[in-house]
């Protein structure tokens, strides 16, 4: 399929061409709802979400003046419907997040990490990391997602992206070591 | 021993998806320290499990609900619009009735009684003259009309 160059595919749009906004929906659909289906476990409500951040996209079309590319300002827009999901989650601060403490004594019983249980549980622990941490560990992992994209999104300086995925999984080892044991 | 493994506790994750090679000291005592080794196998794990998450697609009839919904409020702000007129066109009829009224009253035209002798008195010169005194009546009726109209072409360029 043909893809429209980002800048005349937002000028279409911004212009009431239904055909370029369909367009972008489609070209952005599978990242969107992939990334918030990876938060939101409840498949409904993840959709529910998607189309939320496309109107918003809609609506918020006419004021965005390309300082940054297309797909970051979209993710950001994710970002923020997560947020107001997960409200609890949103305002956590990362700054200080340096959990390096050894959370598990040697010796202790292991619940095996390769049995089909790990899925449930490791989607339970992601569920509760704060919103950036969800965003990269999720991003991180998907086809088609870039890096830079991920960190602009969040503010992030691409040198720390990789400090704060691993202490996104840092956490979710040290959960999946003990409350969700 | 324990140290050890506290300071290598922060490289687990860097240890575990290869972005950080262990030096020859770290990995001999990650290979016979069970806590972490444990760590090591536990952050692997989760590092396969979530490179191979699969990723969710949305229905088939994503795009299309998106679309009706997009479709939705762009209705629905034009419903806003269109009250938005019809309230300019009102209020833009009212003036105009308003001005016509007070320049009728201010050339004598409004009165309890109408008769004839009103309608000759217009036509001749007198008559004339009062409507030149009502320059600035006239002119202000004018541009509270161009303003109503000026409405009606902004509502209806928006409603297109």
């Amino acid at each position: 399929m043909r893809v429209t160059p980002e800048h005349l595919l937002v000028e279409r749009c911004r212009q009431g061409d239904e055909t370029a906004f369909r367009e972008l929906v489609d070209q952005y659909k599978g990242l969107v709802f992939g990334l918030i289906a990876r938060s939101i476990s409840n498949r409904a409500r993840a959709e529910e979400l998607a189309q939320d951040v496309f109107l918003k996209v809609h609506k918020g079309l006419p004021y965005f003046r390309g300082e940054s590319k297309l797909s970051t300002w979209i993710y950001r827009i994710v970002i923020n419907v997560v947020s107001q999901e997960r409200p609890e989650l949103a305002s956590v601060s990362l700054d200080d997040d340096d959990d390096d403490r050894p959370r598990r004594e040697p010796g202790s019983e292991d619940r095996a990490f390769g049995d089909i249980a790990i899925k449930d549980r490791l989607q339970k622990a992601i569920e509760r990391l704060p919103v950036p941490y969800q965003v990269l560990v999720n991003g991180h992992y998907m086809k088609g997602m870039r890096y830079e994209d991920l960190a602009e999104a969040l503010n992030m300086p691409m040198g720390t992206v990789k400090t704060h995925l691993h202490r996104a999984k840092r956490r979710l080892r040290h959960l999946l070591e003990t409350e969700l044991r | 021993m324990k140290q050890h493994c506290d300071d290598l506790e922060p490289l687990i994750e860097a240890i575990a998806d290869g972005s950080h090679v262990p030096a020859a000291e770290d990995a001999a005592h990650v290979a016979s320290c069970a806590r972490c080794g444990g760590a090591v196998e536990r952050a692997r794990s989760i590092e396969n499990f979530l490179a191979m998450r699969e990723v969710a697609s949305p229905s088939a009839s994503f795009t299309a609900t998106v679309m009706t919904h997009v479709g939705r409020e762009k209705w629905q702000t034009e419903r806003v619009i269109d009250l938005g007129f019809n309230l300019a066109m009102a209020a833009g009829v009212a003036v105009i009735l308003a001005g016509a009224a007070g320049l009728a009253w201010s050339l004598g035209f409004l009165t309890i009684t109408i008769d004839t002798d009103t309608i000759v008195q217009l036509l001749n010169r007198e008559a004339a003259g009062r409507v030149l005194s009502q320059v600035q009546t006239i002119a202000m009726s004018a541009v509270l009309l161009t303003m109503a109209l000026v409405l009606w072409w902004w509502a209806e360029a928006a409603r297109e």
